[in-house]
């Protein structure tokens, strides 16, 4: 017993002082993220397998579903959603695009959607650096456009916003949970 | 008594070993346990060097939250943030992540990016505002620090006939050690300092804002 003691008090001292580290401000619990098209394009452009100009991005945080009910739960139907955590979602297109059929210039815009049952509104606004979507403001929008909902066959754990080639250009996919939408981009 | 010297001597040698070879594991970027039966996420796994965002003003999106910004955008930064996990970062060892003399990202996986919404002045020196990728050259005593136009890269294979600016900073002590690789903004007198601190290194970048 008192051998058992000895040890835990050396065991004790290890751990505090030995390996004992200041944390920096530490790593985000929703972690930010980063998607491109073409998809991994800086990996093809350093490897030198595109030349051309990047299409489009999207800067995103990731929050876990951490065995929680997600939309209709976590994200209200009917509201303003950031489309991540933190700060709201950005999309940059690098050249004209259009969605659904409306010319949408190059530039940075900010990325929030109004989840639902069956639909999404997929909304792309003025106002960039923002936190969430407490100062969304309706007047800045530049387009907002409905998709339908489609059930996945298993639930993502992370959010995950990629694009995908697609014939008219690409499809930016929002999968979360049991969710998937899909926002088609024409170029 | 004899024995319990002895074992408490067996105990040290152990735990010292262990502590030199296989170093506490610290805390990482993983899908949680309770992931398991919701399976890993088929599509874009989660980064284990995590992408983070700085600002300057710092917290800007937060200031524009609580509508508490006075000043308007000036700076972000877009970088990963690798951790220490018990190795020493920065050194002349090809076993060292960071080798002295040679180009690094100042992060992980993309080339980490700097972006100014004004001209400023880096380290007395003018740089247009716009986007550029930011590296360095790390060496024991100061680092030089490159301002490069080669955006959207990962961060391998830096083309330095695309810089732009390049100034060198001298390396302060950092006490204790820091496990991520940490990119942040602070006001100083003449505008910000960007700070950049990771294991026992840390470098200012003092940087003046053009009104």
């Amino acid at each position: 017993m008192k051998r058992l003691a000895i040890i835990w008090v050396l065991f004790t001292v290890f751990e505090t002082s030995g390996f004992a580290q200041l944390t920096s401000p530490p790593l985000d619990k929703s972690p930010l993220d980063i998607s491109y098209f073409p998809v991994n394009y800086p990996s093809l452009k350093t490897r030198d397998k595109i030349s051309e100009n990047p299409i489009a991005r999207v800067i995103y945080s990731r929050p876990f579903k951490n065995d929680r009910v997600i939309f209709g739960n976590l994200i209200e139907y009917g509201k303003v959603w950031r489309m991540g955590a933190n700060e709201c979602t950005e999309i940059e297109f690098f050249q004209d695009v259009k969605i659904n059929n409306s010319k949408i210039p190059k530039g940075r815009y900010s990325l929030y959607a109004i989840p639902d049952t069956a639909n999404w509104t997929i909304i792309l606004n003025q106002d960039t650096d923002l936190w969430g979507a407490f100062k969304y403001d309706q007047k800045k929008d530049v387009i907002r456009v409905t998709v339908p909902v489609e059930k996945a066959d298993s639930p993502t754990e992370n959010l995950a916003i990629f694009f995908q080639k697609s014939d008219q250009g690409c499809a930016l996919n929002i999968l979360w949970d049991n969710v998937s939408v899909s926002l088609p981009i024409s170029l | 008594m004899n024995r319990t010297v002895k074992f408490i001597f067996y105990i040290i040698a152990v735990t010292g070993v262990w502590g030199c070879k296989q170093p506490k594991p610290q805390p990482e970027m993983r899908i949680p346990p309770t992931a398991a039966k919701d399976g890993i996420n088929p599509y874009v796994a989660p980064d284990k060097s995590p992408m983070d965002m700085s600002y300057f003003p710092k917290d800007y999106p937060i200031l524009r939250m609580n509508g508490t910004d006075e000043k308007s955008l000036v700076a972000r930064v877009i970088y990963s943030r690798p951790q220490k996990k018990g190795r020493q970062i920065f050194g002349t060892s090809e076993k060292n992540l960071v080798q002295f003399g040679k180009e690094w990202r100042i992060g992980a996986n993309e080339a980490t990016e700097i972006e100014f919404f004004k001209n400023v002045k880096i380290n007395g020196q003018p740089l247009p505002k716009g986007r550029y990728v930011m590296y360095g050259i790390p060496s024991p005593q100061n680092w030089m620090i490159a301002f490069n136009n080669n955006l959207f890269t990962w961060g391998l294979h830096m083309d330095s006939t695309q810089d732009v600016l390049r100034i060198s900073e001298p390396v302060i002590e950092q006490k204790p050690p820091v496990e991520e690789l940490t990119i942040f903004f602070e006001p100083s007198e003449i505008g910000a300092d960007l700070f950049v601190i990771w294991d026992n290194v840390k470098v200012k970048i003092p940087i003046s804002i053009e009104q």
